[in-house]
């Protein structure tokens, strides 16, 4: 009878230790902050000036990038979410500044130029840069798997598929307003896919813009961000 | 007689596992408290938790990875590496601690690199 009792302790030992071993973690979500990369105060006065449009050349040869005004929706995003989401005071830069080079490097080295525009428009930061949005036809031909229902055998088959790639790419220039020199370069990158031919080139513009606000924001001011991390109940 | 002995036997052991439950002293119990209230976003009492379970038993790398996550979600980012730190040293092998920890360097480095608070995650 002894040696059934210790059977059945020595069991339950096992079970317990097979169920602490398999003991699955538990997933949560946190809020991370994420500092502002900008060491601002919070309530400067921005100028958004010209931003250099790389996609320039191949407007010509892409009819659908024409229908596209890609420095005038860039602003009015950017305008409206500063606005939106810090306290700021946003203005845009007078029509008739223009850059004095079409050269990232060299537009980020024009002090001179940038400490005018901030006089120019009272303000104690510009933003620049460079704005690249493009539109890829990348339907197709593709090799998927295929099992005949037939034979049960699988094959390799070409199928067409239909996609259009979106790809936005902006490099942040941030100057001193007052001294021209350049607080900041930063890149941001999207690209989105659809699974159609011919989707729309400005729905796919503000996707790539909606993925991209929180980093573009956090230049400026705190954001948070979610992550998933797991803990253990034993 | 034998019978009765294995009741006896089997109901101790029983007893024991609930009794167990209900010691809030236990460096078990504290845990389970501590996640329970993770759950529920009470970072800082879980946090709490954690320290306690960790000062009934030091060794325990499941305490350690819970105590960081607590601390990382209550933004003091410095003695979370250290914990991670420490519950990857007693189960190196653990990847879900690995997994978090991972998670945790790739933020912390970049939380770093635009604060310069500390020295970035090796």
């Amino acid at each position: 009878m002894f040696r059934r009792a210790r059977a059945a302790a020595f069991a339950l030992g096992l079970f317990a230790a097979a169920a602490a071993a398999f003991a699955s973690p538990e997933q949560v979500k946190l809020r991370l902050p994420l500092k502002a990369k900008l060491p601002l105060r919070g309530n400067e006065r921005i100028a958004l000036a010209p931003f250099i449009l790389v996609t320039d050349a191949e407007k010509a040869r892409d009819k659908r990038l024409q229908n596209v005004d890609l420095q005038g929706e860039f602003h009015r995003f950017l305008k409206k979410q500063l606005e939106k989401k810090t306290k700021f005071e946003v203005v845009e830069a007078p029509p008739d500044v223009k850059l004095p080079t079409q050269n990232l490097t060299e537009l980020a080295r024009a002090s001179e130029f940038w400490a005018a525009v901030g006089a120019q428009t009272n303000s104690e930061i510009v933003v620049s840069g460079s704005l690249e949005f493009k539109v890829e036809d990348r339907s197709g031909y593709k090799t998927e798997e295929y099992t005949s229902p037939i034979d049960g055998r699988t094959y390799y088959r070409q199928v067409y598929v239909e996609q259009t790639g979106f790809l936005f790419d902006i490099v942040f220039l941030v100057l001193d307003g007052r001294t021209g020199e350049k607080l900041l370069q930063d890149e941001f990158k999207d690209f989105r896919q659809t699974s159609s031919r011919k989707a729309d080139e400005l729905q796919g513009l503000f996707e790539n813009l909606f993925s991209l606000e929180n980093q573009i924001l956090n230049t400026f001011v705190a954001r948070d961000r979610e992550a998933e991390r797991y803990i253990f109940k034993d | 007689m034998n019978r009765s002995r294995t009741w006896v036997l089997t109901f101790l052991l029983v007893a024991g596992s609930c009794t167990s439950y209900n010691h809030p002293e236990t460096a078990a119990t504290q845990l389970k408290f501590g996640t329970d209230v993770a759950k529920k976003g009470l970072w800082r009492e879980a946090a709490f938790r954690y320290e306690q379970a960790i000062a009934k038993a030091p060794d325990n790398a499941h305490a350690h990875n819970n105590l960081a996550v607590a601390l990382e979600a209550n933004g003091d980012f410095a003695r979370a590496l250290t914990e991670y730190k420490k519950a990857l040293e007693l189960a190196p092998n653990d990847n879900y601690i690995r997994r978090n920890y991972a998670r945790f360097a790739e933020f912390y480095t970049s939380y770093t690199k635009t604060t310069g608070k500390a020295a970035s995650v090796p």
